[in-house]
């Protein structure tokens, strides 16, 4: 009898430490009805992840890959182990491949029935692009029957004959887009290609680290991050406060064939159309020739560095966030002196692929206090974003490898 | 406004809220007049180089270096001299930098102004380092080889 009390008592306090290690402690602000708890933080500068059908999560990072594992269902990673020798963001689960990238190239590891880590060496799907320093992750996205779309970011600001030199013109035609500032397109299930084996798919695109295949549009999309330094490279037509809020972070369904405009042209936020490049003879309200370039779907603000992107098709969250999309904004730094900003997750209401009304933030207070307005100093800054098998959502962080799980109605 | 405090607590409360006011003040006018009241060093600091090495010098993780404490802002003037004109486009630091952003060259500016930049980092985030006058940056300018076809 009293062994059976003793019993019953464990049980009951392993039941209210298990209810403690699900409560909110998360430090974030959400939605009403939204509560968040920490899964797993401590793995160095993090990029996007991914979640196996049985709840494994993938973590890509700077420093390497890793695989977390919760096995008494508190929610927080009890096992976590670096595997792999890629160091890139890009990480995606398509037919029991986790794929992953770095900057030169795509590669995948068969995931084993159960087993956490991958058990055999990695198969390279693509590689071989040049070495660049800026904008050179090879972020991709995968649609259904494995078409691999490549992000091959532009390694420039704004196609300046000197990059990010005051004054200094744009090339024209902009040779880096040739090979560069598009969206490339492979076979995701062939392996050991080439950038030649590709073929480009849009163009005029600087950098889309935030790429998307969206199954229930069945199209591909992008949030791409603008340009910079509108004042210092032309202050006679830019100030900082224009440089500050004025190149939008569009939102775009790329499209084949599509050209978005970089970088003769970005999204002016504060004239409302899109204008000339100053590099490219804008003036500050200049419109490029009409219809030459689509319009975003969505101009969101300058600097917010939209790091990921997905469509939410979860069971968990309410019934107006099917089918939207979800944006992580990593946060501006070429805001500066004006006040950073970003660093939040941002919820993108869609109906038929195509927005519906007006964004909301979905979840913020990653940043905490700003010291000096240098985005070094932001506590948490949100890069990745996947949904796990019961539809909550899962945030990672590139200054401490934090991963959040987000879901709603205490679920 | 709570009402409901003590007379000595409001009394106690009013000099807070005319302290607040008072800053309040003080900083619409700073910024309105601040464009041209900072000292040269410090506004063409702010104007060229502070989106990318940030205010507090500290830079950008994976984007730009941090100058303060560093170095370059610490060492030899003409060698800063030499590398602010220039900008990293073929430096050899370029090639072991995990940076992802290039240095432009800034050898358009004129001596005073250049002299006043590095002045002001070197004062503010070099430890001590000594100021730079127009001569050195000229001196420093002289040994620069001119663009071929010139």
């Amino acid at each position: 009898m009293r062994t059976h009390l003793v019993r019953v008592v464990s049980l009951a306090i392993a039941g209210l430490a298990a209810a403690a290690a699900a409560a909110d402690d998360s430090g974030l602000k959400l939605p009403e009805g939204f509560s968040a708890v920490v899964v797993q933080e401590g793995q160095g500068t993090a990029r996007h992840l991914a979640i196996r059908a049985n709840g494994d999560i993938y973590l890509a990072g700077r420093n390497g890959l890793i695989a977390m594992r919760d096995t008494n269902g508190d929610f927080k990673a009890d096992v976590v182990t670096p595997f792999g020798d890629v160091k890139g963001t890009g990480i995606l689960i398509h037919e029991n491949h986790l794929y992953v990238s770095d900057d030169v190239g795509v590669y995948r590891y068969a995931l084993d029935p159960n087993e956490l880590v991958p058990k055999g060496s990695r198969e390279t799907v693509v590689d071989g692009f040049p070495r660049e320093r800026q904008h050179a992750d090879k972020t991709f996205a995968l649609d259904a029957k494995g078409t691999l779309y490549v992000n091959v970011g532009a390694p420039s600001n704004s196609c300046q004959e000197k990059d990010r030199q005051e004054g200094s013109l744009g090339m024209n035609p902009c040779p880096i887009l040739e090979k560069y500032g598009g969206v490339w397109v492979f076979d995701g299930n062939k392996l050991n290609q080439t950038p030649a084996d590709g073929r480009r798919f849009s163009t005029g695109i600087r950098n889309a680290v935030a790429i998307e295949w969206n199954p229930g549009a069945n199209g591909l999309y992008a949030v791409i991050h603008g340009r910079d330094s509108l004042d210092t490279l032309f202050p006679a037509l830019y100030t900082a406060e224009d440089n500050a809020t004025r190149q939008a972070e569009e939102f775009h369904r790329l499209t084949d064939g599509g050209n978005y405009g970089w970088p003769y042209t970005f999204w002016d936020n504060k004239v409302g159309h899109r204008v000339l490049a100053p590099e490219y003879g804008g003036d500050g309200k200049k419109a490029p020739e009409a219809g030459k370039y689509p319009d975003p779907l969505v101009a969101f603000p300058a600097h917010w560095a939209p790091n990921d992107l997905l469509f939410y098709s979860g069971k968990n969250f309410p019934a107006k966030y099917q089918g939207g999309a979800i944006i992580a904004f990593h946060g501006s730094w070429n805001r500066a002196p004006e006040p950073q900003a970003g660093y939040k997750v941002v919820f993108q209401p869609m109906k038929n692929g195509k927005p519906n009304g007006a964004y909301e933030v979905l979840a913020d207070g990653f940043a905490g206090e700003i010291a000096d307005n240098n985005p070094r100093n932001a506590r948490y800054r949100p890069v990745g974003l996947a949904v796990a098998p019961d539809g909550a959502l899962y945030v990672s962080d590139s200054q401490k490898g934090r991963v959040w799980r987000i879901s709603h109605g205490g679920k | 406004m709570n009402v409901s405090g003590t007379p000595q607590r409001a009394l106690r409360i009013l000099p807070v809220l005319l302290l607040a006011a008072g800053a309040a003040l003080a900083a619409d006018a700073a910024t309105s007049a601040a464009a041209d009241e900072r000292p040269a060093g410090q506004r063409l600091y702010g104007r060229h180089c502070l989106s990318c090495h940030q205010a507090d010098g500290g830079g950008v993780p994976n984007m730009q270096p941090a100058i303060a404490g560093g170095t370059w802002v610490t060492g030899d003037a003409r060698a800063l001299a030499l590398f602010v004109m220039t900008g990293g486009f073929d430096s050899a630091q370029r090639k072991e930098s995990d940076n992802s952003n290039v240095m432009p060259a800034f050898g358009h500016l004129p001596d005073e102004d250049l002299a006043a930049i590095l002045t002001y980092i070197r004062e503010k985030f070099g430890k001590g380092a000594s100021a730079v006058t127009p001569a050195q940056v000229a001196e420093a300018r002289s040994g620069i080889p001119a663009p071929s076809g010139q």
